[in-house]
């Protein structure tokens, strides 16, 4: 059965290959639908987001010894690519979302804010960040930004009271859509240059120096200006400095969990995009210098975002800022591994990061009390002993972050910098290493307040809502899980099957 | 019994921490007992020492290793083995922890998590020296630094959050760039071997047959490696963290600090860089027994004018791991057997130093020199083992002391390294006798200037229970030295081998 649902038609659809999408934008429709309705429950509400997502899951799951068998399947006349790349942040992007959705519950249900658009929106935003990563062509990358983009805003303006909510999304709003703009401009002049706009396209005709279309030999000024304009639009979504300016008035002005959301997802996803046309299409040996030429400056790029990200988080005071500034920073480690052209290491630090960073989030929804307002780190002061699961978790988490063993982070790390040093990049590796050291610093601040103050105020006692818990729970056992035991998991990613890869 | 020498390394390693998740669970269903907490803690930590002692028997016998593969793609396994170098060191921690668990008997606040961070620790440090996968090494060495941060810095003095911030900064610098230094050494072995492994068996060996690594490659490694366990040491100038962690820790984190998280760095140097980086080691000795010598008298100065009775005694640390490093980098035999000798001394005599310290400072609430004087009158006993054991401190023959320094001093002495080193460094020993018998003297000696002092309690039976074992085995250590130096004299010959073969190899080459 499967062998005939592969096989393609002439329009080239293929319904099993987006099955994923399919269901996620079923469940996301479902709820809005429910939404509308007079009182709508609420758990029914989470039950379907949550049915959604296992059911995507499944799917992409499914998916997996297909891709094994025949390499990759390409579907819609090679605008969608499935392959293990790409299902494997399909698998990020799912996980993410659905604990988005179970830390969002209740902060929704005490705002009371609508819950069937909030859900959608994390639903279409997760099917437009797989769009991104399974993109074989530039216009279908834009097309899943864009889903992906347009969902956030609306999410990051979502307590509309919220003065800060609102800042949050016009900014974000604008400098995305600026960054947009460098992307689309990149995407024309190498279509211009080129002469494809299929990445696979795009690909022969630098190593074949030849234009698909004029059959000439490739613009070189096109092709770099291009380029860079793609470079700087992915740095400024990915957050990497200078064009991180945005990052941490978006993340604190936010939701939490639509932080969390943000600064886990929507940045695996850009860094799915990156890597797909960069370490794939700007392939090393072709294209008169230009895999040199983009390595270069993105290396500066993460050397100067992993010190100014962490230099930054050391002064603040806020919680949500510092960890938006931490965002900066991992931002940073992972384009070490993307220059280092392995997009193993980069995916496995993007999961490890992604894995600790939605619990600690989750925490801090809970924290923050009614209203999102106390995300003061000092408003943890005392904490500690007094609510000792809920430091510990946070602990665990934030030791995770910081890069200690045993954690997924130690390990995310070990293996970027393994590849960058192993291709080479010393110096970017020995930046990442000292600004680690010091980022050791305001992570160990949170505890030092948590642990080694004594308390100002009675200790809250807000009940843990279970999503929150479900969430931290699997967020940690998944931390350790990546830190002890990654074994298979690289098994796995040695042996994927990665479509353009194969044929170099 | 095949199956106990197999397990047994793992056992040591693990049992601490095991009893640890015990006492969770315990005072999660039966409530959070204190005293329960002390008793389990006590307990498993006593177990895990009486469960080290068949490896002075056994340290030889190769059923004992335990090798399993653990991220097979990366070439990490679990690697534990026990040898002449660290069999020592891991009894001295396996010892200490259960002393410091009785030393802690009194602290009262949050004793259950006291307890399980102790234990915590304990796994963390018994595992760094049976560690023999630099993947599982670096594991441990950076994992204890979670525990010891938060020992100092929720039971510690005034000052705790800075001295336990400065602490794990440091240390954290020192240990990312051997990290990195790890990951270099992983990849170079295994492009020319074509086997990637962080087995540090395997790379001391390879490294010695193949000769693979260049001259520059064995300096950069070295000094990364070096500056991670120069700051443990720490060396001067890399010392500044200690005094501040040593004076805030409580008693029992000062104890471990100085007893065993020290060691780590002067073992980490005999494991790591001798053998591994010859040449760069023969190259980079003079500066560093240098800055050893430096120590030892700077140390000392500066110990010598502490008002504060912890303060003095870390920074006579300085000047005794000084001498451990001199002895290490004479690359001689007498030397390297002196070094591990007296990281062991100092492990005890240190540790029964501020244990001292902690009996007096419980019953006064201050360490200030000025604010004792006579306590022989009050505190008979206590101020005999005061005596011994500093009489051990300035190396008196027939204690323990007098066996490592005089080794070092012998084994700088007739190497191949300036005499002068020797002959400064000897001043550190006068000094030290000057330093400790003065502060004995403030402190013991005199008439009691002091009402408070007047009606102290003497050691308690707890208290005695502590010191006792210690002072035992400064004796024994100081008649019997061949007990312990024999069953470490084979693999310090082999690392004497390795640094010097390879060496003089290299200046030929």
């Amino acid at each position: 059965m499967m062998t005939l649902l592969l096989q393609t038609s002439v329009l080239d659809i293929n319904y099993v290959a987006i099955w994923p999408m399919i269901i996620l934008s079923i469940s996301g429709i479902a709820v809005l639908l429910f939404g509308i309705a007079k009182d709508p429950v609420h758990r029914d509400m989470s039950m379907i987001g949550i049915v959604g997502f296992v059911l995507a899951g499944v799917a992409t799951g499914r998916l997996w010894l297909p891709v094994k068998t025949v390499g990759q399947i390409r579907a819609f006349s090679n605008m969608v690519i499935i392959d293990h790349f790409s299902l494997y942040f399909f698998f990020i992007f799912i996980i993410i979302g659905l604990l988005t959705l179970l830390i969002s519950a209740s902060f929704l249900e005490a705002e009371r804010l609508p819950v069937g658009e909030f859900y959608s929106l994390v639903m279409f935003a997760v099917v437009g960040m797989m769009l991104m990563a399974a993109a074989g062509h530039l216009v279908m990358i834009f097309l899943g930004l864009e889903i992906a983009s347009i969902s956030t805003y609306a999410l990051a303006g979502y307590r509309r009271n919220d003065l800060r909510s609102n800042e949050s999304a016009i900014k974000y709003f604008v400098l995305g859509s600026a960054a947009t703009a460098f992307l689309l401009y990149g995407m024309a002049l190498i279509y211009g240059a080129t002469g494809s706009a299929e990445l696979e396209g795009i690909r022969t005709a630098i190593i074949d120096n030849v234009n698909a279309a004029t059959k000439q030999p490739v613009h070189t000024e096109l092709l770099f200006l291009g380029a860079a304009m793609m470079l700087v639009g992915f740095s400024f979504k990915v957050s990497a400095v200078p064009f991180h300016l945005w990052t941490p008035d978006v993340y604190e002005g936010a939701p939490s969990s639509v932080t969390a959301f943000m600064a886990t997802a929507s940045k695996a996803a850009a860094f799915a995009a990156f890597l797909r046309v960069f370490v794939f299409c700007f392939v090393p040996g072709y294209g008169q210098g230009l895999h040199s030429a983009w390595t270069t400056s993105l290396e500066t790029i993460a050397i100067l975002t992993m010190i100014a990200g962490n230099i930054a988080a050391l002064t603040q005071h806020n919680f949500k800022r510092m960890l938006a500034y931490s965002s900066i920073a991992h931002a940073g480690y992972a384009l070490v591994g993307l220059i280092a052209d392995d997009w193993q290491a980069v995916a496995f630090y993007l999961l490890t990061y992604s894995i600790t960073n939605i619990g600690a989030f989750g925490l801090i929804t809970y924290l923050a009390g009614r209203g999102d307002r106390e995300t003061e780190i000092d408003d943890l002061a005392g904490l500690g002993f007094n609510n000792l699961g809920v430091s510990i978790a946070m602990l665990i988490l934030l030791l995770s972050l910081a890069g200690i063993p045993l954690t997924a982070g130690f390990m995310g790390k070990f293996i970027v910098f393994k590849a960058a040093w192993q291709k080479g990049f010393h110096v970017a590796v020995i930046v990442a290493v000292v600004t680690s050291a010091v980022s050791v610093y305001y992570y160990l601040r949170p505890m030092v307040i948590m642990f080694f103050r004594e308390l100002k105020v009675e200790p809250k006692r807000l009940p843990l809502p279970t999503g929150v818990l479900v969430t931290v729970v699997l967020s940690i056992l998944g931390t350790f899980y990546l830190g002890v035991m990654p074994g298979r998991l690289f098994q796995a990613m040695e042996n994927a099957k990665v479509s353009f890869v194969q044929s170099r | 019994m095949h199956f106990i020498k197999q397990n047994i390394l793992t056992v040591v390693t693990f049992l601490p921490l095991f009893g640890a998740l015990l006492m969770l669970l315990h005072s999660y269903f039966r409530g959070n007992n204190p005293e329960a907490m002390r008793r389990m803690a006590l307990g498993f930590s006593l177990a895990t020492f009486l469960a080290s002692l068949p490896l002075i028997g056994w340290y030889a016998d190769p059923t004992l290793i335990v090798k399993a593969n653990w991220i097979g793609s990366l070439g990490v396994s679990y690697h534990l083995r026990v040898d002449g170098l660290s069999l020592w060191l891991v009894i001295l921690t396996t010892l200490l922890v259960p002393l410091c668990v009785l030393a802690s008997w009194h602290i009262d606040k949050h004793v259950r998590e006291y307890m399980v961070f102790m234990l915590m620790l304990e796994t963390g440090m018994v595992g760094v020296f049976l560690a023999m996968d630099m993947f599982l090494f670096y594991l441990f060495w950076e994992v204890m630094l979670v525990p010891m941060y938060f020992l100092i810095g929720v039971w510690g003095g005034e000052r705790r959050i800075y001295a336990a911030i400065k602490f794990v900064i440091y240390t954290m610098i020192g240990s990312l760039l051997m990290l990195v230094a790890i990951i270099a050494l992983y990849l170079l072995h295994g492009q020319s071997t074509g086997v990637y492994t962080f087995d540090i068996v395997q790379i001391t060996e390879n490294i010695a047959r193949y000769d693979f690594l260049t001259y520059q490659q064995q300096m950069w490694m070295f000094a990364a490696f070096a500056l991670a366990f120069m700051i443990k040491v720490p060396l001067f100038p890399l010392h500044t963290w200690l005094p501040d962690a040593h004076v805030e820790a409580p008693t029992a984190g000062s104890v471990i600090l100085a007893g065993v998280l020290l060691k780590m760095g002067t073992y980490g140097l005999m494991r790591f860089n001798l053998p591994m980086f010859p040449e760069a080691a023969h190259r980079f000795a003079i500066p560093i027994m240098i800055l050893a010598v430096i120590g030892i008298v700077y140390g000392a100065l500066v110990a010598m004018v502490q008002p504060d009775l912890k303060k003095l005694v870390a920074y006579s640390s300085v000047s005794h791991l000084g001498f451990v490093v001199l002895g290490t980098f004479a690359f001689t035999e007498t030397g390297m057997q002196g070094a591990l000798y007296q990281m062991l001394n100092h492990g005890i005599s240190t540790g029964a130093l501020f244990l001292l310290v902690g009996v007096i400072y419980e019953r006064r609430h201050t360490r200030l020199i000025s604010e004792f004087g006579g306590l022989s009158t009050p505190m008979p006993v206590y101020a005999t083992i005061f005596m011994i054991v500093t009489l051990s401190s300035i190396g008196l023959p027939l204690l323990n002391g007098f066996v490592g320094e005089f080794l070092i001093l012998v084994g700088t002495f007739t190497s191949a390294h300036p005499r002068i080193l020797a002959v400064i460094a000897t001043s550190g020993v006068v000094l030290s006798a000057v330093y400790m018998l003065w502060m004995t003297q403030r402190v013991l000696f005199g008439r009691v200037t002091n009402e408070h002092n007047k009606s102290l309690a003497d050691v308690t039976l707890r208290e005695k229970l502590t010191l006792v074992p210690l002072v035992v085995l400064i004796i024994f250590m100081g008649v019997y030295p061949s007990f312990f130096l024999k069953r470490s004299a084979g693999q310090l010959q082999q690392i004497h081998r390795l640094v010097n073969e390879r060496a003089v190899a290299g200046m030929v080459r």
